[in-house]
């Protein structure tokens, strides 16, 4: 209960403070936004057809876009050391690692919303007939990202590459979460039954599980000297 | 430990004004603290013992290793060598028992800009497993005199202000162990006044505290034990009588040029 | 405890490039040329254990990994990095080799074939465990960093495999030739047995090499000022 009312605490504190920013956001849905228009000129519309490669479009664009967000998951900690002050408190690790992955959830999946939305506008998508089963995909494909690149996040910010060094270490890890997203939300988009991407579901939820996991336990190793 | 100065010469304290640290029972007891940095020892050697209520004031210049010493009583960062109790806890980094009974200020606020005065605290106190909120963190505003200005957020406040409402934070859960890293840093003459006088007040005969600075009046004001601190090593450390600060001054400079 | 060290090393060393030089032989000399891949395929002698072993060591890199979190031992760290480093220069064979065949056999250099692909990703993490070594101030930090980025590497490579796997069955590849090639005749076993053998023995002598290399220079940065020591941070020196 209390550990739950700590995790709490710490989400709270990651939405309210972005709520208050908006820097993380505002710089994701806006390159989010600019990344679908120069796709439009990159693949031009009238030759390739839209709908066969959106889900390659929407899924790069969120990983490309959320690296932005999850790369400055810690800088918002840095000023006057507020982290510090959250690491001398009793919090266990793994409870401040799961608060700062719901936050970034949350904040990847209004991100992810936005880019199907505005990639359906830009390029007429039709959204399949299973949108439960999508929204499904979206966010265990999301939530496997996060729960890594959170952790990174941690990893790089204390490097003197800093976010430069994010990308590297995460995009190999996330081929499992991009085959397994991209496959499925493509069949998706071509009107194939739900029932056909459930060995996707499946994966992208041991994804996410295993990087929470490993997370949870490896994060204390990152924060702590 | 160091021998006390000596007293050729009026430029160090008499022998007699300095007795060496008094065998009452010890709340805090540290046993030859390492830390190493790669190559560098920034702590090398340090041991403490201070009694229920004791206030200690570590002196030293910059780079001695005071905030690398404060950080591992604090139990954020791991010593490479040695052992701290407090009242028979054994510190373990990252124990949370141990955080629950210390309280950090440092010359960094530890807080969050973008939030109010009152959200910060809530915010920490939810974190040190506190539940009666709603009374404590008026109670600790009022304290430090920023009740008018829970609502604000924090970056609209002054130094000053930021420097209060993070002792206000330090003490929230009502720690009986308190470190404060160079607390007056960037505070002008009101301010620091103010925080003084909240910091003589921590002086309750309950509270041990462990005050880092190299400011030779301020540390020297509120000390039991005086120590210090050069090149990871503490190269003087003694109950502190009755020495003015000039005085003081000066044996502060020797020791500190001779361990140089 | 550093001269049997040495000794080992040496010993093993030696043994490894006879066992190197046995299997060169036996590949030019000795060993039959495969019918339907032609000449091309005795590269498959030196590529395969050299996959071996890469994924061999990164096993090593993760658990020693793991050893040193939960220790703090430094000897533990010194293999993982030791191994780690030896994992990249087999990781870098096999990705040597395998575009070499692939260029004749398949036609071209780079084919999404699921386990080359994985040996490149290999590769990366490999080369984040590195970068993250080297890109701290603190060195003990960078050790903490890079056994994390072992740790979930060396969890993900599984998945790695299983989705890049899956992901090939959606697509199939251009050709249909499998590197394994039909089933192998005694002589070829032979000789893969003794590319296994001698890639692990190499493999374990430059363990041991590079182990008392990183032992000598922590000893170095004790004693001596930091900026003589080249390398400090224990990147890909």
């Amino acid at each position: 209960m209390e550990y739950l009312r700590m995790l709490g605490a710490v989400v709270w504190k990651d939405l309210v403070v972005e709520l208050r920013t908006r820097e993380r956001f505002a710089a994701m849905a806006g390159f989010t936004v600019l990344v679908g228009i120069l796709f439009n000129y990159a693949v031009d519309p009238t030759v390739v057809d839209p709908q066969g490669i959106a889900a390659g479009m929407v899924w790069l664009t969120v990983v490309f876009g959320g690296m932005l967000g999850l790369g400055r998951t810690f800088h918002l900690e840095e000023d006057e050391g507020a982290f510090q002050g959250v690491l001398l408190s009793p919090i266990p690790r793994d409870a401040l690692y799961l608060g700062k992955v719901v936050a970034n959830f949350v904040l990847l999946v209004l991100v992810t919303a936005l880019v199907f939305a505005v990639f359906g506008l830009f390029f007429g998508l039709s959204f399949g007939r299973a949108p439960g089963t999508l929204a499904a995909v979206v966010a265990l494909g999301t939530l496997g990202f996060v729960a890594v690149g959170t952790l990174f996040s941690a990893v790089s910010a204390r490097t003197t590459m800093g976010e430069t060094l994010l990308p590297i270490l995460v995009f190999p890890l996330l081929v499992p979460v991009v085959i397994y997203g991209v496959t499925a939300t493509k069949s998706l988009l071509a009107g194939i039954p739900a029932a056909e991407v459930e060995g996707n579901l499946r994966m992208l939820a041991a994804f996410a599980l295993a990087a929470l996991a490993a997370g949870a336990i490896l994060f204390r190793h990152v924060v702590e000297e | 430990m160091e021998h006390p100065p000596e007293s050729s010469g009026d430029a160090s304290p008499a022998p007699s004004a300095w007795a060496p640290v008094a065998d009452r029972r010890p709340v805090l007891e540290a046993w030859d603290l390492v830390r190493e940095f790669g190559p560098i020892r920034a702590v090398d050697g340090i041991g403490l013992r201070l009694g229920e209520g004791e206030l200690l004031t570590v002196f030293g210049p910059n780079g001695a290793g005071k905030t690398t010493l404060l950080r591992i009583l604090a139990g954020g960062l791991r010593p490479s060598r040695g052992e701290v109790r407090l009242r028979g806890l054994r510190l373990r980094a990252g124990d949370p028992a141990w955080h629950r009974r210390i309280g950090v200020l440092s010359h960094q606020s530890f807080l969050y800009g973008h939030l109010t005065a009152e959200e910060n605290l809530w915010f920490f106190g939810r974190l040190f497993g506190l539940t009666d909120l709603k009374e404590r963190i008026p109670a600790r505003l009022e304290q430090v005199g920023l009740l008018e200005r829970a609502r604000s957020r924090v970056r609209t406040l002054s130094r000053g202000m930021r420097q209060r409402l993070a002792l206000a934070r330090t003490l929230l859960h009502d720690p009986d162990f308190v470190l404060l890293d160079e607390p007056y840093t960037g505070l002008d003459a009101h301010a620091a006044a103010v925080l003084r006088g909240v910091l003589a007040s921590l002086k309750d005969g309950r509270r041990t505290v462990i005050l880092v600075t190299h400011n030779i009046t301020e540390g020297l004001e509120m000390a039991d034990q005086v120590a210090i601190q050069v090149r990871g090593r503490f190269v003087f450390s003694g109950q502190r009588c009755q020495v003015d600060a000039a005085t003081f001054d000066r044996f502060y400079r020797e020791q500190v040029e001779a361990a140089g | 405890m550093s001269r049997n060290l040495r000794w080992s090393a040496l010993v093993l060393g030696m043994l490894g490039t006879a066992g190197a030089l046995a299997l060169h032989w036996m590949v030019f000399f000795w060993v039959p040329t495969e019918r339907t891949m032609g000449v091309v395929q005795r590269i498959f002698y030196i590529h395969v254990p050299a996959a071996w072993v890469a994924f061999m060591a990164f096993g090593i890199v993760a658990l020693a990994s793991v050893g040193y979190l939960w220790l703090k031992d430094e000897r533990l760290d010194r293999a993982a990095v030791s191994a780690a480093e030896g994992g990249m220069v087999f990781t870098s064979v096999v990705l040597l080799t395998g575009p070499l065949w692939g260029k004749v056999a398949w036609g071209t250099w780079w084919t999404w074939e699921p386990r080359l692909t994985l040996t490149l990703l290999l590769w990366f993490i490999y080369l984040g465990y590195f970068l993250v070594r080297s890109a701290t101030e603190n060195p003990e930090r960078g050790k903490r960093f890079a056994a994390v980025v072992g740790i979930v590497g060396a969890l993900d490579i599984p998945l790695i495999h299983v989705s890049v796997q899956f992901f090939r069955s959606l697509h199939p590849p251009p050709v249909v030739l499998k590197p394994e090639g039909p089933t192998l005749d005694s002589e070829m076993l032979v000789t893969l047995f003794v590319g296994l053998g001698a890639f692990t023995l190499l493999f374990f002598s430059f363990f041991l090499f590079r182990y008392g290399l990183e032992y000598a220079r922590n000893q170095m940065v004790r004693r001596g000022t930091p900026s003589e020591v080249p390398g400090l941070s224990g990147g890909l020196s």
